[in-house]
């Protein structure tokens, strides 16, 4: 049986779909073949401002920009005949490539079989039989670099570690993934736990460390139940414990939880947690692979670098290596969310451009507006205008435009949303966050926040600008740890990029895409208001009064900007100024 | 005592052995769960159960597409396997329904990904 | 607030981790799970059995933003402020909640009925954005839905 998926990938053409998928299915019945042809309208075809679209099942075609007299030929070459129509056809190359995720939505998360079926645990034992140096030279060949933001080759940290002398030494996984819109952690720990588990064990035995912490957000119940469960049943089968896989590796593990502190992702405030102290971070060096937990050498490793590691033991370093680029190896999951049509996550090969993940995988943007920027890294990253949505994704390329790959938070940012209210948005992220211990990241950070506030509501003075940009470089250079050194980025960037629209602010006191409040008001036209009250109705703060024949009034003097009237008017009688 | 090599070998003979003809699987993550995909997965067991079909019905972790959850993969012979999103208490009832026992696929919920 | 075997629970959670190294944390969580905040007397207990000064505990208690030093509300209402729920107008929706209910974050109504809390990404950021009371999720929630959620909630406890 043939089946054809039929969808509108324009999002605007309903009534034409409607008619195609009617013309078609009357012209199969026509000729007899309904009962050998479904025709099935779908949700989405992977497929994105191509007109009508189609695919025909089994063989995998895929047509564009179809019309009602294409359908002739459809039947005649391709649902009678099995043949492509070279015309119509699109060549859709999934972008898509699964590595950290390769068992996430494949496997049963709470089934030891079903990790062991998929090659589970055969890149601990190929590990073993390797040796700790040997394991540490394919890790070198891999060229995996740490996915938790900074880009540390995992290879040389766990080097540096292992030489270090100590009787006892410890890994942790960072799992406190605290960049607020973005999950891949998360989703990793709750889809595929074991591979974690099994990356942190190849990890322990490399360096020398006999015992290893989970440190996970309390934030993340369920992974935290997953990855606990997962550790039961490998101490049940003695994966865990005395003499792994009959040799003299020994290994335990524990869960710690986070308790809602963004420091922690850093190194040393996260070993202050786990110690079970507040998460102040603390100087370096001494880095943590020399004095870390409790004194002792200690690497830690985010949750997506640990979830590469049996891959590369099962499919060999060098196999790794062929992905991505030439500095940065490897694939890359992100988070895209915000105005994109399809937010979710994707895991895509390193060098891969912005463009192509937001408009060919991410579908573009959410009821076809238009871009303004996608911001990566989250509170420690920065915008990138849309001319530079070329440039591919590697950890230099990102630090270049002034953000960071970071732990792959992606956020689509479109032409409703202004710029100056995203980096007040992050900096005041990372005012609440700030530790406190130091005095760049403590008091600039509170300054910018002021001065940013101050700009919002069309209060700022000509030398803001300047002000903004030598507190932050001040943040930058001066602040104790990654949070207040990165803090300053979000505003770094929008001013780079994006100057004149903090000048309109400044200067003319407007907000060009009329997100702050203060700048913004209201007003219903008595010529398009029908007077159906609908604003009047939906009004919060209850200061919309008319009547049918009068038509709706907003009382300035009360108005609250909300924008709810904006939003709900059916027949564009309010105005946004 | 623990297990060795060997052991993980036949473990995974085994396991490989186990694996269902047909299989439906739903994202069992936070954001499937937060959409929905606990009363999902409990019309889909209840429905094959009381049917009598030969299908497994079990959880997985994320599939990625968040804003498509609760999102549902279904392999069964004799219909393509796909994946539909956005489902209901009543596209499960179809899943079973059409897709399961009359292969035909369920309209307006599949998304290619 | 008074709380009946009080040592009794403290004692079962400071037995599970007296051995393990740097259990502070490990024992607030074990007692914030089971009381839905960490009362005063508990700390006091804890100060007493692990032999570790209150401020100490205190110290901890108020660096992290999961720790609660308040009981919760009947119902506990988190709004996601993370980004994805921030560019999709989640800020309304807090403003929507503290007209609504006259509490801001981190207070409970004078009935004891609401707790809003703010908090920083639930991670389902597909279904942004997001309101969530007692674990119940709301995806997509626009202004003027905020009225009905509440509603839902102090009507099921009107019935009861």
């Amino acid at each position: 049986m043939k089946r054809i998926l039929i969808q509108d990938t324009d999002g605007n053409k309903k009534k034409d779909l409607r008619d195609f998928a009617v013309a078609l299915t009357s012209q199969l019945r026509e000729r007899n073949l309904d009962g050998q042809c479904q025709v099935v309208t779908v949700a989405d075809l992977g497929v994105y401002n191509k007109g009508l679209a189609a695919r025909v099942l089994p063989e995998g075609f895929i047509y564009k920009n179809l019309e009602i007299k294409n359908i002739t030929e459809i039947i005649d070459k391709t649902i009678i005949a099995g043949q492509k129509i070279d015309a119509l056809a699109f060549d859709k190359k999934s972008k898509q490539m699964r590595v950290v995720l390769r068992n996430c939505g494949v496997v049963d998360p709470e089934s030891f079989d079903e990790y062991v079926g998929n090659d589970g645990y055969q890149g601990l034992v190929r590990a073993l039989e390797m040796g700790p140096e040997q394991a540490i030279a394919e890790m070198k060949k891999s060229g995996l670099r740490g996915r938790g933001g900074a880009g540390f080759p995992t290879w040389l940290k766990w080097d540096i570690t292992r030489k270090v002398s100590g009787d006892v030494k410890y890994i942790i996984c960072n799992g406190d993934e605290g960049d607020p819109g973005a999950y891949m952690d998360r989703s990793v720990l709750e889809g595929d736990p074991h591979s974690v588990i099994e990356g942190m064990m190849i990890g322990g035995f490399a360096v020398g460390a006999t015992y290893g912490f989970f440190y996970i957000r309390a934030e993340y119940p369920l992974a935290v139940e997953r990855i606990q469960k997962a550790i039961n049943k490998c101490y049940e089968k003695g994966l865990l414990g005395k003499n792994i896989l009959g040799s003299n590796f020994n290994f335990d593990m524990e869960i710690r939880l986070g308790a809602g502190a963004f420091v922690c992702g850093e190194e040393t405030a996260l070993i202050a947690s786990v110690e079970g102290l507040r998460g102040y971070p603390r100087p370096r060096p001494p880095f943590p692979s020399v004095k870390g937990l409790w004194d002792k050498p200690t690497v830690i490793n985010n949750v997506e670098t640990l979830a590469n590691i049996p891959y590369i033991f099962a499919k060999g370093g060098e196999e790794f290596g062929k992905i991505g680029t030439e500095g940065s190896k490897g694939t890359k999951v992100f988070a895209v969310t915000g105005k994109v049509r399809n937010s979710g996550l994707v895991e895509v090969p390193m060098g891969i451009t912005l463009r192509e993940i937001v408009f060919d995988i991410g579908g573009g943007v959410f009821e076809n507006k238009a871009i303004k920027a996608i911001q990566t890294g989250g509170p420690s990253g920065g915008v990138i205008p849309e001319q530079y949505f070329d440039t591919p994704v590697e950890y230099e390329s990102l630090q270049k435009l002034g953000s960071i790959m970071g732990s792959g938070g992606m956020i689509v940012m479109d032409e409703d949303d202004c710029m100056v209210d995203i980096s007040k948005f992050y900096l005041g992220f990372c005012v609440d966050e700030s530790c406190g211990k130091c005095a760049p990241c403590r008091i600039g950070g509170t300054q910018m926040l002021g001065i940013l506030t101050r700009i919002s509501e069309g209060k700022g003075k000509a030398d803001d600008l300047n002000k903004l940009n030598q507190i932050a470089l001040a943040m930058q250079k001066a602040s104790l740890c990654g949070l207040g050194q990165t803090a300053p980025n979000p505003v770094l960037s929008t001013l780079k990029y994006f100057a004149e629209e903090y000048r309109a602010h400044v200067e003319d006191g407007k907000c060009p895409s009329g997100k702050c409040a203060s700048l913004v008001s209201f007003l219903i036209h008595k010529d398009k208001c029908t007077g159906c009250g609908l604003c009047a109705r939906n009004c919060p703060v209850n200061v919309i009064a008319g009547s049918r024949q009068e038509k709706y009034v907003i009382d300035q003097e009360k108005c609250i900007s909300c924008g709810m009237c904006y939003q709900v008017c059916k027949f564009d009688a309010v105005e946004r100024q | 005592m623990g297990i060795v090599k060997q052991d993980l070998l036949n473990m995974k003979t085994v396991a490989v052995n186990k694996r269902a003809k047909n299989w439906i699987r739903v994202g069992y993550s936070t954001c499937g769960v937060a959409a929905g995909a606990k009363e999902v997965l409990e019309v889909l067991t209840e429905e094959a159960k009381t049917r009598g079909l030969d299908v497994e019905v079990k959880k997985c972790g994320c599939l990625g597409l968040c804003s498509a959850e609760p999102l549902v993969e279904v392999n069964v012979e004799g219909a393509p396997r796909v994946f539909y999103g956005k489902v209901n208490k009543d596209v499960a009832h179809k899943i079973m329904d059409e897709h399961v026992c009359q292969k035909k696929l369920v309209d307006g919920h599949i998304y290619e990904i | 607030m008074v709380v009946e075997n009080l040592a009794d629970d403290v004692k079962k959670v400071v037995e599970r981790w007296k051995d393990k190294e740097g259990n502070l944390i490990m024992v607030l969580h074990d007692i914030q799970d089971h009381y839905g905040y960490v009362p005063r007397e508990a700390a006091l207990e804890i100060s007493r059995q692990l032999d570790q000064p209150l401020a100490r505990i205190y110290e901890v208690l108020t660096f992290y933003n999961y720790f609660k030093l308040q009981p919760p509300g009947k119902f506990n209402i988190s709004v996601c402020l993370g980004t994805a729920c921030y560019l999709k107008g989640a800020a309304a929706l807090i403003e929507e909640v503290t007209r609504v209910l006259h509490i801001k974050e981190g207070e409970t109504t004078k009935d004891g009925l609401f707790h809003l809390q703010i908090v920083r990404c639930l991670g389902c950021c597909g279904l942004a954005p997001v309101i969530t009371v007692d674990g119940k999720v709301y995806s997509a929630v626009k202004r003027a839905d905020v009225m009905e959620i509440i509603a839902e909630h102090s009507k099921n406890h009107g019935q009861k």
